[in-house]
Parts: structure tokens; C-alpha cells; sequence
């Protein structure tokens, strides 16, 4: 008995996150881990501790839940079984008492729906701004171009981005934020262990270059958790509840995308909504927030006036970290913030590799694609030529090519300052 | 040995193993015993069959049928003999058996034919093919159904007699009656196909069909319904320089195996065109049947074009099935009797749309109603080895009404086929003859690469995160747009624009 009790302290400071204490991870987890229990159950139970008055008002309220006899056997099994899995996934778990536990959560411990625990590889920076962007997996190629516009805008100035891991506008925002200084978070809609969706989890795929590049991958859900409908929709309170400003960038009628503003509006943080084609079935979730009063997104550079705007006055977001961040020069994040300027100068024609006629059109349609056929058309230019030319400005990282055509990757000069 | 029980008789025959001849001598003799006819050496039952018909034909024709025991052999004996072509040498070593026909000293003539109940010979199928393989067996002379003539008179060095019944045949044997001469089926030229200018404002889809047919690639097309997959397909088929005389032939003779063609039909230079639907079976596609398994589409698009329309729902083994045959240009078919082998080097048309509903990207009135995960999962079907051998990848888009109803934006077909038969020979030159840009050896393409050229397009492929296999792939069809481009080295832009015959990444354009 000894030896298991060990491995599980072995396994518990392994898992747990630095500055924490691996005894307090495993009993939560054995808690948790019993059959009819969960994240909602044990908030729960907090709750009814405060209102019994068992629980010290000022703290998070564990000690007055957990048994003070310690788990049971049979729970110490399943935890170990629980803390082994998230071992071998490289995960590290972040308790909702721990230092490390983002301020903008905590503010909604227990009263409003924030996880008890949150399971994360790679850095969550959750001192940094930051900013949701969200939309639907069926995205169209405006939707896409857009959100890689923003992401790349505001993660270019420090900001973090936060969005889920799903394909199109979520992949979208975050391949474009991944290299930057932001840096990006994706939040799962399912357990670490799944590999959901497959072509985002497997090796070498966006959540890894996500974690490489000093972002991070987070859940609230044990490690085998499926995407279920309603553990996706948890999900998208969470992006919301992370972020200070929100911004749904395309989905359909009953988009989960609305849900997450709809979070956020609970929170009082900022909601922001891209602006599209009214007849397209992807505008109906943005423009119905538009309808409603919600402020609509005009480029990275009012997004960012948003962010500003947000960061100092949400509550939870603490002015010690603020002042201590503006003061530690340009090089953090919110320094870059205060600084205002997104340092991301679109490509001029002289620079691009393009022929000037075709970065011209490109140019005018940005951030739509438009089809080589088309290009050729517009420019009279024979089809080698335009096909040559496309290659080329994709291999320099110019051009983007999708199902929908091809796009300049960045706002053309002069197209920035819209916002 | 002969004595009083008639002489042996041998007339030769021949059976076709695919589209390889084999020799059959047809013996018989008489020996005593109880009236009646024994067929030996591995008959199957349309040639056990082949006695009753015979013996009815010929006392029809007012021939004795003998009152003795008749022992027929088709030698070899173990070589599997099938179909009704042996009808007519078995006629006439039965007459020549019971000494009702005498032949000149040592003549042992080469026949073929089905027979009527009525005495008339009649015509089967693979009369070209089995017509080439007398000659190439050694046969002076070929007796041939009437109706079979005119396919069988095609072919050069051999002399091709037809005949109508079994009258016929026996005063032509026995030199009662002058052979006549067969009258050899028209060849004719295609006439200009389908017309390229059609083809409206979708300039890039112009430009990679004539890349298609000046090098032979493989083509893949990718698009909505009614984006003109099969309208460029067949302007494709079009733009294919005429067959040779030999390669006119050959096609005509699986077809003829198969039974797709007429005996009479003219042969024709133009390469076929073969369309199967996507809910082809495996034998379809590949061939197959009892006994000595006919060709199937595959061969029947022999130095033409296979056209697989919706490629994604035709069953995954039967697509497996296409990638040997691509790469060997033939099909090996295993039988327990027989492994047959029929040529198919063709080039591959393969059209498929988007996502499971079609529309992706289309644009305008039609939106994708597909769940994100099931299109990933739609385009992970195209993926792997097959997709690898698809040289040239398009996207094609709905045009717009205005471009439809617009004067033609691009050259008409006649104009741009003289472009593709140039670089056709341009490769017969460098390559040899009948070999396509498509077919050769990649080591050899890199020899005619520019200087960099090589380190450039590997730079590319890794920017662009395509896979290694892709690398020979594009600079085949660099090969053929330097070709078209009358440029003797590839160089950076040729390279270039291959590379742009690429779709895009699925996980990307989701």
C-alpha cells in the first residue's frame, strides 16, 4: 500500500503545477473522480458550505468540502488512474486555490461557473491582455481571412488569443497568432486525451505548434472527457470567461459563438462582432449581436482601443499587474499595448514579390480571396503567368490559397488603419 | 496408321490467352467402334457444344456424317480452350478425317469461325486480334467468317480468305472454287472533337487540359456539379493526337475482344474514351468473366483516356485496384487457367466533387451544407497513393453567366492540338518513340533541369507542406510546360506553375 501510496505522490507532483501542493491535487481529484461527482458538484457543494457559513468567506472554500478523513481507497484508485493519464500526456493541472489560477476566473469561483481545476500544457500567460475570437467550423474564406487578420493584429501587439480548438475561424485565429508575441491558448471541448479534432491533435499538428511556440492547450475535463454537445458549450464560457473582450467573427443562427458572447456579456466584458455579407448564412450570428447593440469589430487597431479600454477597468484583472507590467519597459506585453502601435506593416507593392497589377487587385479585394481565374481575367494576363506568379508569393509567405481562392496573408499598406 | 479408318487430319485453330495467341491443332481421326463423336484436350462447354453443332451442319450441307467413332483432339491439351472460334477447323478436320474433302499434300490449313446449325459460318468475337495472331504463328492463309472479313483483312502479311458456309469452304479447299478477296475495313481519321473555346472563362482549366494531353499526366478535377468536369474532360479528349496504325489496331482489337466493337466497323485513329460509371464493379473495371477473363475498362482506355467520374464514391478497393495497372500500364489478370495480361496505358481523368453535397467554395447562391468534420473526411478519401499519381490537380468553379453568354475567350481546338502534337514529338525525340513525358523516368527529367531548378522546387515543396512524393510529380509536368514553352532546360517559372496544379491542403481550406 505504501509503494501505490508513493507512485501517487510521484505522480501528483509530476502533474502538479509548480508552486502547488501535490496532496491537495490528489484529494481534489479523488473527489471529483467518484462516481455522481464532478466539477458542477463540487461547486456546488462550496456553495452550500458558504451558505451554511462552514467555509472561511475569504478563501475557495475546498477544505470545508473535502472529507477530512482523506479520499477512500477506491478514490485514491481512480486518481491515480486519472493523474497517470495526464502524466503520460504531459499535463500539468492548475487547482482553483493555486497562485497560477487565472484572476479573471477566480472572480467567478463559485458563484458563476468557473472549473475547479484546469488542465493545460504549454504557458497560459493569463497576465497578459487578452482577446476571444470565435466563429463557426464552417467558415467562409472572409470569416477565415478576417480572424488570421485580427489574431495576427492584436497577438502581434502582446495580446493573448483564446479561442477553441475547433477547424475554421477558431484554426484560423490561431495559426495566424501562433508565432507572435501573444501568443495563443486553444480551450478544448473535450479531455486532453481524446485528440479532438484529429488533424489539430495528432503530432506535429496545431496544438503542438501551439504549445511549442510558448502558447497553451487547456481543458476543465478529465482526460477522457468526449466532445459532447454539452461539454463543447461549457467550453465556450470558458473562452469568454478567460478574455476581456470577445469577438464572434462568424457563425450561423444558432452558433455556439453566441454563447460565448452571451458568457462574456454575464461578465461584463466587452463583446465585439465582425460586420459580413447579409446574405451569407455565416453573418447571421454577428449581425444578430449587431442588431442587439453590440459594437461592430472594424480591424485589429480598434480591437486593440477595445482591449486597452477593458483591461483597465475589469474587475479581477488587478492594477498591481497592470502598473508592474506598463513599468517593466516596452518588452511586456501590456507595455506593447500602451505603446498602441500593431507592428505589422502590410506588404507595399515594391516590396512583394507579386507583379504589381496583381497585388493591386488583391489588394482591393483584401481580406477576400479572389479565384487565379479571376486574377487572370482581371489582369489580362495569360493563366502560366498568374499561376507562376501565385506560387511564387506562396512560397514567400505572401499569399494564402484555400477552396475559395487566393489572399494577401497580411492587410495591404494603407488597408491597417481602418479601425 | 491411317488404314481403312480414313487419314488423320490437322487444321490449326487459335486461342487467345488475353491478347496473346496460342497455337491449337485440331486432330481427328476414326477408329472403330460405336457410331459418335469424342472431343478431348480440355474443351469447355461452348466447345463440347461445338459437336452437336457441327454434326447438324454438316448433314445440312449434305455431308456424310461417319458410322464409325470419331476422336477429336485440340492439342495442346493443357492449355484451356474456350468460346465457339474452333467450330469451323473442327468442320473441316472432320470432313478431311472421313476423306469427304481431300487437300493438296501436306496442307494443313488455319481456320476460324463459329457455326450455324444451317451450315453458315459465322463471326466471334476478338476477330482482329486472334487474325494478328495466325499471322504472327506462322499462318500463310486464314479462313475467316464472312462478316469477320473486313476487321480481319486489316491486317498486314497474311492472306485472308472469307468464306459464307460450309459449301464454300470445301470447294475453296479443295480448289474447286477460287478464294475471294476480303475487303479490309476503312481507317479513318477523327474529325476536330469537341470544341476547346467552349470552354469559357475558365482560362486555367484550358491551360491544364493542354498540359494533360501534351504530356499524358493525370488529371485530376475537383468542383461543384455542372462546373464542367466532364465538358473539359472531353475537350481534353479531343486535343490527343491520332493513334498510329499499329496503336489503332491494338485498341481495335481489345475492343473486339471485348465485344465493343463490329466486325465492319471502320477502325478508328482516335483515341478512345472510355466513361464508366462510378458504381463499377471490380471485374468492370479491371476485367474479368469465366474462363479467359475479357478486358475491362482499363484496357478498353488503352492509349486513351479513362474518365472516372466521382471518383470519391466509387468503392475504395475498386479505386486500390486502379494503382498498379497506372504505374505497370498493363493488367495482369490471375486466373486458375490463365494469367492474362492486357496493355493500359492510359491517362486518367478523374473528376470528384469538393465535399459530400458539392458545393464548397462555389460561391454565390449555393452554400456548403457539409459538417466540417465530413468533408475532412470526404478529401482524406483522395489522399494517399492514388492522389499521388494524379499529376495535375484542378479546381474548377462554376462560371458566371456573364463569361457564359460572352464571345469565346480562349483558342480553338485545332489550334492548340498542333501545340500538343508538337511536344509530343518533341518528346518522341528525347525519349523515344510512344513515350509521353508522363512516362518517363524522373532521374531522366532531372537531367534536363536549369541550374537551382532542382533545390528551388525542393524549397517549395517544404514551404508549402506537400509531401516529398509530390517531387517528381511536378517536375514531370514542369517537363511538359517547358515543352510547351519551347524551352529546352526547366527553369524556375515552368516549375513555378506546376507546382500551382496542386488543391489545396484540406485541413488548411477547412
Amino acid at each position: 500500500m505504501t509503494s501505490v501510496d508513493a507512485r501517487l505522490a510521484e505522480l501528483a507532483s509530476a502533474v502538479a503545477a509548480p508552486g502547488s501542493d501535490p496532496g491537495r491535487l490528489v484529494a481534489v481529484v479523488a473527489w471529483l473522480a467518484a462516481p455522481r461527482r464532478g466539477p458542477t458538484a463540487l461547486r456546488r457543494a462550496v456553495v452550500a458550505a458558504h451558505e451554511r457559513g462552514e467555509a472561511d468567506p475569504d478563501g475557495v472554500g475546498l477544505d470545508a468540502v473535502l472529507p477530512a478523513a482523506g479520499p477512500t481507497d477506491r478514490e485514491l484508485r481512480a486518481a491515480h488512474d486519472v493523474l497517470e493519464r495526464w502524466a503520460s500526456l504531459r499535463c500539468r493541472v492548475v487547482l482553483v486555490d493555486d497562485p497560477a489560477y487565472p484572476t479573471r476566473l477566480r472572480a467567478d469561483w463559485p458563484d458563476r461557473d468557473a472549473p475547479p481545476l484546469l488542465v493545460l500544457r504549454g504557458d497560459l500567460a493569463s497576465d497578459r491582455p487578452a482577446v476571444a475570437l470565435v466563429g463557426a467550423r464552417r467558415a467562409s474564406g472572409y470569416g477565415t481571412g478576417v480572424a488570421s487578420w485580427l489574431a495576427e493584429g492584436a497577438a502581434a501587439a502582446g495580446v493573448r488569443v483564446v479561442s477553441g480548438g475547433a477547424v475554421g475561424i477558431d484554426a484560423a485565429a490561431h495559426r495566424a497568432a501562433v508565432e507572435q508575441p501573444g501568443g495563443t491558448t486553444v480551450v478544448l471541448g473535450c479531455g486532453h486525451g481524446i485528440g479532438y479534432p484529429r488533424g489539430h491533435a495528432q503530432p506535429g499538428g496545431l496544438f503542438d505548434r501551439v504549445v511549442a511556440s510558448g502558447g497553451a492547450v487547456i481543458s476543465e475535463q478529465f482526460p477522457d472527457q468526449r466532445p459532447r454537445a454539452g461539454v463543447v458549450r461549457a467550453r465556450n464560457r470558458l473562452v469568454a470567461a478567460l478574455t476581456d473582450v470577445t469577438v464572434v467573427v462568424e457563425g450561423g443562427e444558432r452558433s455556439g459563438a453566441l454563447l460565448t458572447a452571451g458568457a462574456a456579456a454575464e461578465r461584463s466584458r466587452e463583446v465585439l462582432a465582425v460586420p459580413g455579407d447579409v446574405r451569407a448564412p455565416g453573418s447571421a450570428a454577428p449581425h444578430r449581436l449587431l442588431a442587439e447593440g453590440v459594437f461592430p469589430c472594424l480591424g485589429p487597431q480598434q480591437l486593440l482601443e477595445q482591449v486597452r479600454t477593458a483591461v483597465h477597468g475589469v474587475v479581477g484583472w488587478s492594477v498591481a499587474a497592470s502598473t508592474s507590467a506598463s513599468t517593466s519597459a516596452s518588452t511586456s506585453p501590456s507595455g506593447a499595448l500602451d505603446d498602441g502601435a500593431p507592428t505589422l506593416p502590410g506588404i507595399s507593392p515594391a516590396l512583394s514579390t507579386l507583379p504589381d497589377d496583381v497585388h493591386a487587385h488583391l489588394s482591393t479585394v483584401w481580406p477576400r480571396p479572389l479565384r487565379p481565374d479571376d486574377l487572370a481575367t482581371a489582369t489580362g494576363r495569360p493563366a502560366p503567368q498568374v499561376l507562376a506568379a501565385i506560387t511564387r508569393a506562396q512560397v514567400s509567405g505572401e499569399l494564402t490559397v484555400d477552396t475559395d481562392g487566393v489572399r494577401l496573408r497580411r492587410a495591404p499598406a494603407g488597408r491597417q488603419d481602418r479601425g | 496408321m491411317n488404314g481403312a479408318h480414313g487419314c488423320l487430319a490437322t487444321v490449326h485453330g487459335v486461342a487467345l490467352v488475353g491478347l496473346e495467341p496460342r497455337p491449337v491443332r485440331v486432330e481427328a481421326s476414326m477408329s472403330p467402334g460405336l457410331p459418335g463423336l469424342r472431343l478431348v484436350g480440355l474443351p469447355d462447354a461452348a466447345v463440347r457444344e461445338a459437336g452437336e453443332r457441327v454434326r447438324t451442319a454438316l448433314q445440312r450441307r449434305g455431308f456424310a456424317w461417319p458410322s464409325e467413332r470419331l476422336v477429336v483432339n485440340l492439342a495442346p491439351a493443357d492449355l484451356p480452350k474456350a468460346g465457339s472460334t474452333f467450330d469451323l477447323p473442327l468442320a473441316i478436320a472432320i470432313l478431311v478425317a472421313t476423306r469427304q474433302l481431300r487437300l493438296a499434300d501436306g496442307d494443313q490449313p488455319w481456320a476460324c469461325g463459329e457455326l450455324g446449325l444451317d451450315g453458315t459460318v459465322r463471326a466471334t468475337v476478338g476477330q482482329l486480334p486472334t487474325t494478328v495472331g495466325a499471322r504472327d504463328l506462322g499462318a500463310p492463309r486464314l479462313l475467316v467468317p464472312d462478316a469477320a472479313a473486313p476487321e480481319a483483312a486489316l491486317v498486314p502479311d497474311i492472306e485472308v480468305v472469307p468464306v459464307a458456309d460450309l459449301t464454300e469452304v470445301a470447294a475453296v479447299l479443295s480448289g474447286e472454287r477460287p478464294p475471294r478477296a476480303a475487303v479490309p475495313a476503312e481507317v479513318v481519321d477523327p474529325a476536330v472533337g469537341a470544341e476547346l473555346a467552349d470552354v469559357r472563362g475558365q482560362a486555367i482549366a484550358r491551360r491544364a487540359a493542354e498540359i494533360a494531353a501534351a504530356g499524358g499526366h493525370h488529371l485530376l478535377l475537383s468542383g461543384p456539379p455542372g462546373c464542367g468536369k466532364t465538358m473539359l474532360a472531353h475537350r481534353l479528349h479531343a486535343l490527343l493526337p491520332p493513334l498510329t496504325f499499329d496503336g489503332a489496331q491494338e485498341v481495335a482489337a481489345l475492343h473486339s475482344l471485348a465485344g465493343e466493337r463490329a466486325p465492319d466497323d471502320p477502325l478508328s485513329r482516335r483515341p478512345p474514351l472510355r466513361e464508366p460509371h462510378h458504381s463499377v464493379s471490380m471485374a468492370g473495371l479491371v476485367g474479368g468473366g469465366a474462363g479467359v477473363p475479357r478486358p475491362g475498362e482499363l484496357a478498353l482506355a488503352h492509349r486513351g483516356l479513362l474518365l472516372m467520374d466521382e471518383l470519391l464514391e466509387t468503392p475504395r478497393p475498386v479505386l486500390d485496384a486502379l494503382r498498379q495497372p497506372l504505374e505497370r500500364g498493363e493488367v495482369v489478370l490471375n486466373r486458375a487457367h490463365a494469367r492474362v495480361r492486357y496493355p493500359c496505358r492510359i491517362q486518367l481523368v478523374a473528376a470528384t466533387n469538393p465535399c459530400p453535397c458539392g458545393h464548397l467554395g462555389s460561391g454565390g447562391a449555393r452554400t456548403c451544407t457539409c459538417r466540417p468534420d465530413r468533408i475532412d473526411r470526404y478529401r482524406a478519401r483522395l489522399s494517399g497513393p492514388l492522389l499521388d499519381r494524379l499529376d495535375l490537380q484542378l479546381e474548377l468553379r462554376p462560371v458566371d453567366r456573364d463569361a457564359l453568354a460572352g464571345p469565346p475567350d480562349g483558342e480553338p481546338t485545332a489550334v492548340v492540338a498542333r501545340r500538343v502534337a508538337a511536344v509530343r514529338e518533341l518528346a518522341t525525340d528525347r525519349w523515344g518513340a510512344g513515350t509521353r513525358n508522363a512516362d518517363v523516368d524522373a532521374a531522366d527529367v532531372r537531367r534536363t533541369c536549369g541550374p537551382n531548378v532542382l533545390s528551388a522546387l525542393a524549397d517549395a515543396l517544404e514551404t508549402l507542406g506537400a509531401s516529398a512524393r509530390a517531387f517528381d510529380r511536378v517536375l514531370r509536368v514542369a517537363r511538359t510546360v517547358a515543352d510547351l514553352d519551347g524551352a529546352d532546360r526547366i527553369g524556375r517559372p515552368h516549375v513555378d506553375e506546376a507546382l500551382a496544379y496542386r488543391l489545396p491542403d484540406a485541413s488548411v481550406a477547412a
